[in-house]
């Protein structure tokens, strides 16, 4: 599969063919700390929300969707649109103060204080769930 | 299992909401070897898949240049998440792995706090490259070896030496099916990123 599309295309081989139509075949900048990160918050602003009657196609289900906070992953998946579609499509969206897009910040993310609360938060989750798993 | 604080003044208030602060880990590991099984057990919402890129170097399969080749492949990413409280949201990525090629990961780890190698022992050599990249990358992490049906081939030294990895990485047996199981893995690795704040 590697062999198959060697050269500069920057998004692989299909089935991604179709989705980056959308961005005028534009992609997120793969290198490190240029493109948003997966966990990336985006949420819609006022002004995203007033003008989602003239938004189109997956603009309008970006911000649509984005009335609540989410990752830019949550998006692409519920979206099923490709990771980098969101990624170019957010920034479009936020340079037209139609979204807000969260970049998380790595010093707080590692900040003692915060793996703390993570630990202590991931301590409570109870060791089965509540409802019963299939068997598989 | 709502995973922020419920709108309270119609949609207008959605612009006031404050996003989480995401903290991201990685499940990493060879090709079913249990990383969407363990993110499911503990994730609050079903695993969701996403297409994601990610550049593979074709180390010792093109002999003639010694310039690795760089390809990248668009592969399916799983996905989940842990609501810690309105402000503080821990996000799991299943990173996708194979055999033969050496991944650089940048693209989805890039930020995360740490990683968990998922190791099936009877196919070792499937998380070379996990480790090696979480290795090289100086990114926090431990070796959970999978027990499939409760049982584990070879012993955890046995693994530690094969995976040739060093006395600070952590090796624990688990079960990707069990949410505690994976709950006290993941702790294992948070607990090593939180001490080396304290370093």
């Amino acid at each position: 599969m590697a062999d198959a599309t060697p050269g500069p295309d920057p998004v692989g081989p299909a089935p991604a063919v179709r989705p980056f139509l959308v961005t005028a075949g534009r992609v997120a900048d793969a290198a490190p700390g240029r493109s948003l990160p997966v966990e990336t918050q985006v949420v819609a602003t006022a002004a995203g929300l007033d003008a989602l009657g003239r938004l189109s196609f997956e603009r309008y289900d970006i911000v649509a969707a984005c009335r609540l906070p989410q990752s830019v992953a949550e998006l692409a998946a519920r979206l099923r649109l490709h990771l980098n579609v969101v990624r170019v499509l957010a920034e479009d969206l936020r340079e037209a103060g139609q979204l807000a897009v969260h970049v998380p910040d790595a010093a707080a993310t590692h900040d003692a204080s915060v793996l703390r609360r993570v630990i202590d938060g991931l301590r409570a989750v109870s060791d089965s769930r509540g409802v019963p798993s299939d068997t598989d | 299992m709502t995973p922020t604080e419920p709108l309270t003044g119609g949609v207008a208030a959605a612009t006031a909401l404050r996003p989480p602060l995401p903290v991201k880990m990685v499940i990493a590991g060879g090709f079913g070897v249990g990383k969407t099984t363990a993110v499911g057990s503990v994730s609050e919402i079903e695993p969701l898949t996403t297409e994601a890129s990610v550049t593979e170097v074709a180390a010792g399969v093109d002999d003639l240049t010694h310039t690795p080749r760089k390809t990248t492949t668009t592969v399916a990413m799983d996905f989940g998440c842990i609501t810690i409280d309105p402000t503080l949201k821990l996000y799991l990525f299943g990173t996708p792995g194979q055999e033969r090629f050496g991944f650089m990961w940048d693209d989805i780890v890039e930020g995360a706090v740490g990683g968990l190698v998922v190791v099936d022992t009877r196919r070792l050599d499937d998380c070379y490259a996990a480790v090696d990249y979480f290795e090289h990358r100086d990114i926090p992490f431990a070796v959970a070896v999978n027990a499939f049906d409760g049982k584990v081939e070879h012993t955890l030294d046995e693994v530690r030496w094969a995976l040739d990895v060093s006395d600070g990485v952590p090796v624990v047996v688990f079960d990707a099916r069990e949410r505690g199981s994976v709950r006290d893995a993941l702790l294992v690795v948070l607990e090593l990123a939180l001490a080396r704040t304290e370093a």
